[in-house]
């Protein structure tokens, strides 16, 4: 019915083997975070409280992602199969089964099923994409009312990112274009791919970077957006061509464990808030036996120049794949990766460093002194499996061998 | 041509004020509407005659034939004369538009609104102009529909006989069909409160909106023009027979024995004449809803205000000018639009917000700007207080404990910000016994002494506020006449002292004096006395029909501006968020109080608001309609975007907040706010 999606894998198909937890959210401001597991219930851990709510609704079936809301104490979006589902949760509540009246339902004819999701960072509209529905569309939760951005041609959305300066939105489709829209008059910058679709993307703190995979090419592009102006109404200004900053070939590594081959496609990635570290999912050759999927970590710099470096990989037990990959948005002594294992492990690795930039307070970032929740020391209460600690998972230091074609960007 | 650029100076320079920014931004934005809508009628026209013309068995000659129809002179001459009913529709779109709807809070308002002369006149516009575009199709539809009057042989086949005009009931049944239609059309654009613009949740350029909204446009008409002929063939069946015999004996016309009458069963069951018209009613429709949607498109797009004037005689077209005078409500929505888009996407124009006045090195464009967006949440916030004095008394239930609300001791800067806001109360509250004691407060030039704002515009300002609401007049139950002063007294006992105190004895004496005997024996006969009367009614179910008060309209009427509030929530928000990293001269500090005071007493009221009984939590399912209901679900809106702003405040600033000076229950409240708990 729809051929342009026939390669086409959800976050998390239900098929897929091994699959264990469907979507996984970081709260923007405080510790806390969202699971969404095999059998469609969300369970949210916060590290202030034992109880874990469990939010089950008779919509909410094929979770695919989940986004708290910015800007607030506890709003819940959930793409399912044929809505999106707004859960509205008391923070100082002890239940642990809010009742499926504390979720709105948004759902408009056509668009399902629901796939991927998007807060502006301010806090005021919800973006909701579908693969099958060529129509992306804008919320207001509060009166539940929305407007379809239609364009024509290249199918439905597969993939969203806000901007963290919330001037940008990237859309990837299934087919071999992917949109970058400009969130004030909201018009769109349309850019081919050579080989195949967009897979996944991630924006620089400031909003002016984009890092982007494409499909079967085991390469990060970057695309680079001139700094963003309110006078400039309706232009996205992005640069002509977006350029080559690592190629993620497989290279064979010497490691504690043997050799092993380390290469290819990129699954995810995700750059932390200060814009110091890059993770990424390599999906290793399913053909080859000693290649497998890894998480590489990369040290970055935005300004004055680009930079990209390899830090190390983030191993975790044997025979256990990584499949999600998060920074804690608001970690006060550096970076926070959460790594969600096909084991059904979520560990979190610490990278403590001093930023580049002198820590001030910004609307993306919580100034507040949370109590300093130690991940190695003492996981958050509450956390099914997680596994913290070098036991798990443990930054491997750079062999070396291993270089990275580095290039940075004018 | 004439008649347009009349309509046009009418509206934007016949207006409450004699602002110049009236007529540039809005009598361009009108002229490019109607031009746009005079432009699609040729398409539509062209659409139409193909349609008519339907004949899918051949249909070579049909397409043939509809594009030799549309160069015909009676075809030209037929869209110049619908060109002047669009102009016309235009007029009326722009003289009845409004920012804020008026949402009847019963069933006899309704009806008021329905035989009110303006809209009578609406309608009876609307039917001429109906009747006028229904002439025009059969013109172009041409066929047996063509003609009122037609030739035709009497039926009892005297051969000898003189042919005879007789009438064409299909042409008049056309005509009555394009009146009911215009009619029907203005009733529905009354009842769905058309006439409202609603302005966007984001931002687009007019010609994605308008794509957007034009498969909703003739999928609306489509169905709404079913509906209609649907109820005209009723009428028609019903009453046909009246305008027949009416015509026919005024105009010497005879009726065709041969033809079927149309007021029967059989003679309305005609395919042909059902189609027919339904696609005149259908364009009907659809020129009308482009007119308009064109109109809420142009009117509602963003305008960019100024913040500083480049040149002298620019000073009146300035963002903080505009908001601190009183100019035509849509030019106020768009100011506080434009704030709003400002305060979030523009860091150049919010460094002119926070700049200083170059001679002198005041922060006038900040302090105009903070001061409108507090005096406008303020406003509300008394509204609102209002409301549920109101509910509270009907449902007889125990009044909140006095004093719930008192204002928190602060700092001398905002000081004026207080004293305007609790005059504001006192006004409100006001019974006509002791208004006239109570004139001093306002108009003694000793109360506003000390305060940086205090200005004769200040007091003019609170005078239109007064008047302007229309909150202040009902609401001057006894219930808030006892409470509304002791309500805000703990300021005057514990911080008003000086000049501020001077003009509160004034107010106790007013109310030790004359309502501690008077209105106590008024008020309780006043109360026997409607006791009885509201027994009395109800026990006559049809009055009680007409009369009772829809709660949920009740409410919506208490949000129906609320989007001026949602976009000073944002702008505020905003702006004092960008301060912390932007504002170099600190001139926001000195408002932070106020603006946290203000927008966590609204917090607090609106938290009560949705605790009342009738008051759902959740907005309404809207279907995605072309009438747009968006006034109903304001108050959710308003609700998250306050939270949001309160938010997005706490998380700039942090642990900083801590040394800002509010009450200790504000200051809870702030923690909890800073914990991320609300």
């Amino acid at each position: 019915m729809f051929p342009h999606l026939s390669g086409l894998t959800l976050p998390c198909a239900p098929s897929r083997a091994g699959c264990t937890v469907r979507a996984f959210a970081w709260h923007p401001h405080t510790n806390k975070f969202a699971v969404a597991l095999l059998d469609d219930s969300i369970r949210v851990y916060n590290s202030n409280s034992a109880t874990v709510p469990s939010l089950k609704h008779r919509l909410q079936r094929n979770v695919a992602a989940m986004a708290w809301k910015p800007l607030c104490a506890s709003i819940l979006a959930v793409a399912c199969q044929s809505c999106v589902l707004v859960w509205h949760l008391d923070p100082t509540s002890l239940s642990t089964r809010p009742s499926s009246g504390c979720a709105q339902v948004l759902s408009c004819p056509g668009h399902s099923p629901v796939t991927s999701l998007a807060w502006a960072p301010s806090g005021e509209r919800l973006l909701s994409a579908s693969p099958v529905d060529t129509a992306m569309l804008v919320w207001d939760v509060s009166t539940e009312t929305c407007v379809q951005l239609q364009w024509f041609g290249g199918g439905g959305v597969t993939y969203l990112a806000w901007s963290p300066d919330g001037s940008k939105v990237l859309a990837a489709t299934p087919s071999a274009v992917f949109r970058v829209w400009e969130a004030q008059m909201w018009t769109c910058e349309r850019w081919p791919t050579i080989r195949g679709r967009c897979q996944t993307g991630c924006w620089s703190p400031d909003g002016s970077r984009l890092l982007f995979t494409v499909l079967g090419e085991s390469v990060i592009y970057s695309l680079s957006f001139s700094e963003y102006r309110g006078e400039m109404q309706g232009q996205v200004g992005g640069s002509k061509t977006a350029s080559i900053v690592a190629d993620l070939s497989e290279t064979t590594f010497e490691t504690l464990y043997g050799e092993e081959r380390i290469g290819g496609e990129v699954h995810s990635m995700v750059w932390d808030p200060t814009g110091e570290r890059l993770a990424v999912i390599i999906r290793g050759h399913p053909e080859s036996p000693n290649s497998q999927p890894a998480v590489a970590v990369f040290r970055t710099r935005n300004s004055p120049v680009f930079e990209l470096l390899p830090c190390g990989f983030v191993r975790g037990e044997r025979g256990a794949r990584p499949q999600l990959i998060s920074f804690h948005p608001c970690f006060p002594q550096g970076a926070l990766l959460t790594v969600c294992w096909s084991s059904g492990k979520i560990s979190h690795i610490p990278f403590f460093f001093v930023g580049a930039l002198e820590p001030h307070a910004s609307p993306r970032r919580s100034p507040v002194p949370v109590p300093a929740w130690h991940p190695r020391a003492s996981p958050p209460s509450g956390a099914p499996h997680t596994c913290t600690g070098a036991g798990c998972a443990a930054p491997a230091p750079i062999k070396g061998g291993f270089s990275l074609p580095l290039l940075s960007s004018p | 041509e004439a008649t347009k650029i009349r309509g046009m100076e009418h509206w934007a320079g016949g207006s409450r004020s004699p602002h110049a920014v009236s007529p540039q931004v809005l009598g361009w934005r009108v002229a490019a509407a109607i031009t746009w809508s005079v432009l699609l009628l040729p398409i539509c026209t062209a659409a139409f005659i193909i349609l008519s013309g339907l004949d899918p068995f051949h249909p070579v000659r049909w397409i043939s034939n509809s594009f030799n129809d549309l160069y015909t002179s009676y075809v030209i001459f037929c869209i110049f004369l619908m060109s002047m009913v669009i102009i016309i529709i235009s007029i009326f779109n722009i003289e009845f538009y409004a920012v804020v709807p008026s949402i009847p809070c019963s069933r006899l308002a309704l009806i008021g609104k329905i035989i009110h002369p303006q809209q009578v006149i609406h309608s009876f516009v609307h039917a001429i102009m109906g009747m006028l575009v229904t002439w025009c199709a059969t013109v172009m539809t041409k066929g047996r529909f063509q003609f009122l009057a037609v030739s035709c042989t009497p039926s009892e086949g005297l051969e000898d006989a003189v042919p005879q005009m007789c009438l064409n009931e299909y042409h008049l049944f056309f005509l009555l069909s394009g009146a009911f239609l215009g009619y029907s059309y203005s009733l529905f654009y009354l009842i769905n409160n058309m006439n409202y613009l609603p302005f966007p949740i984001i931002q687009q350029y007019k010609y994605l909106r308008f794509r957007r909204s034009l498969p909703l446009l003739i999928k609306h008409s489509c169905v709404e023009s079913l509906h209609f002929v649907r109820n005209f063939c009723v009428t028609y069946y019903f009453f046909g027979y009246i305008p027949k015999v009416w015509i026919c004996t005024t105009m010497d016309l005879h009726t065709d024995g041969k033809l079927h009458p149309l007021d029967t069963l059989s003679g309305l069951l005609d395919l042909s004449l059902f189609y027919h018209t339904w696609l005149s009613g259908v364009f009907l429709l659809m020129t009308w809803y482009i007119a308009w949607l064109l109109f809420k498109i142009y009117a509602t797009e963003s305008h960019h205000f100024p913040i500083q004037p480049t040149f002298a005689q620019e000073t009146d077209q300035c963002l903080p000018k505009i908001l601190n005078s009183n100019p035509p409500l849509l030019i106020k929505f768009l100011a506080l639009q434009d704030l709003m888009l400002l305060s979030q996407y523009s860091p150049v124009r919010r460094q002119e917000v926070f700049s200083l006045s170059q001679p002198g090195g005041h922060p006038h464009n900040w302090t105009a700007i903070s001061r409108e967006c507090l005096s406008l949440l303020s406003d509300l916030t008394q509204r609102l207080i209002a409301q549920q004095e109101a509910a509270a008394a009907a449902n007889g239930r125990a009044k909140p404990p006095v004093g719930e609300l008192k204002v928190p001791p602060q700092t001398p800067e905002d000081m004026s910000f207080q004293s305007q806001r609790s005059n504001i109360v006192l006004r409100a509250s006001m019974s006509p016994l002791v208004k006239p004691s109570l004139m001093p407060v306002k108009t003694s030039p000793g109360s506003d002494v000390g305060s940086p704002f205090s200005s004769p515009a200040l007091n003019y300002k609170m005078g239109v506020v007064d008047i302007k609401s229309p909150w202040h007049g009902p609401v001057q139950s006894p219930h808030v006449m006892r409470r509304g002063p002791k309500l805000w007294t703990s300021v005057s006992d514990q911080q008003m002292n000086g000049s501020h105190h001077e003009s509160f004895p004034v107010l106790s004496a007013a109310r030790t004096g004359t309502e501690a005997v008077q209105p106590r024996f008024i008020y309780t006969w006043l109360q026997n006395k409607q006791e009885q009367i509201k027994t009395f009614l109800s026990k006559r179910a049809l009055i009680m029909y007409f009369f009772s008060k829809h709660p949920e309209a009740s409410i919506q009427a208490v949000f129906s501006d609320a989007q001026m509030h949602i976009w000073a929530l944002e702008g505020l928000s905003h702006l004092v968020a960008a301060s912390f990293t932007e504002d170099q001269f600190g001139v926001v500090q000195t408002t932070l109080p106020a603006i946290l005071n203000t927008l966590l007493t609204l917090q607090e009221v609106v938290d009560r608001h949705f605790k009342l009984p009738h008051v759902s939590s959740k907005p309404p399912r809207i279907s995605g309609s072309l009438v747009d209901t968006s006034y109903k679900t304001l108050r959710f809106a308003l609700r998250a975007s306050l939270k949001t702003a309160l938010y997005r405040i706490t998380t700039v600033f942090g642990e900083h907040l801590n040394a800002v000076q509010v009450s200790t229950e504000h200051k809870k409240r702030l923690q909890q706010f800073l914990e991320y708990k609300e």
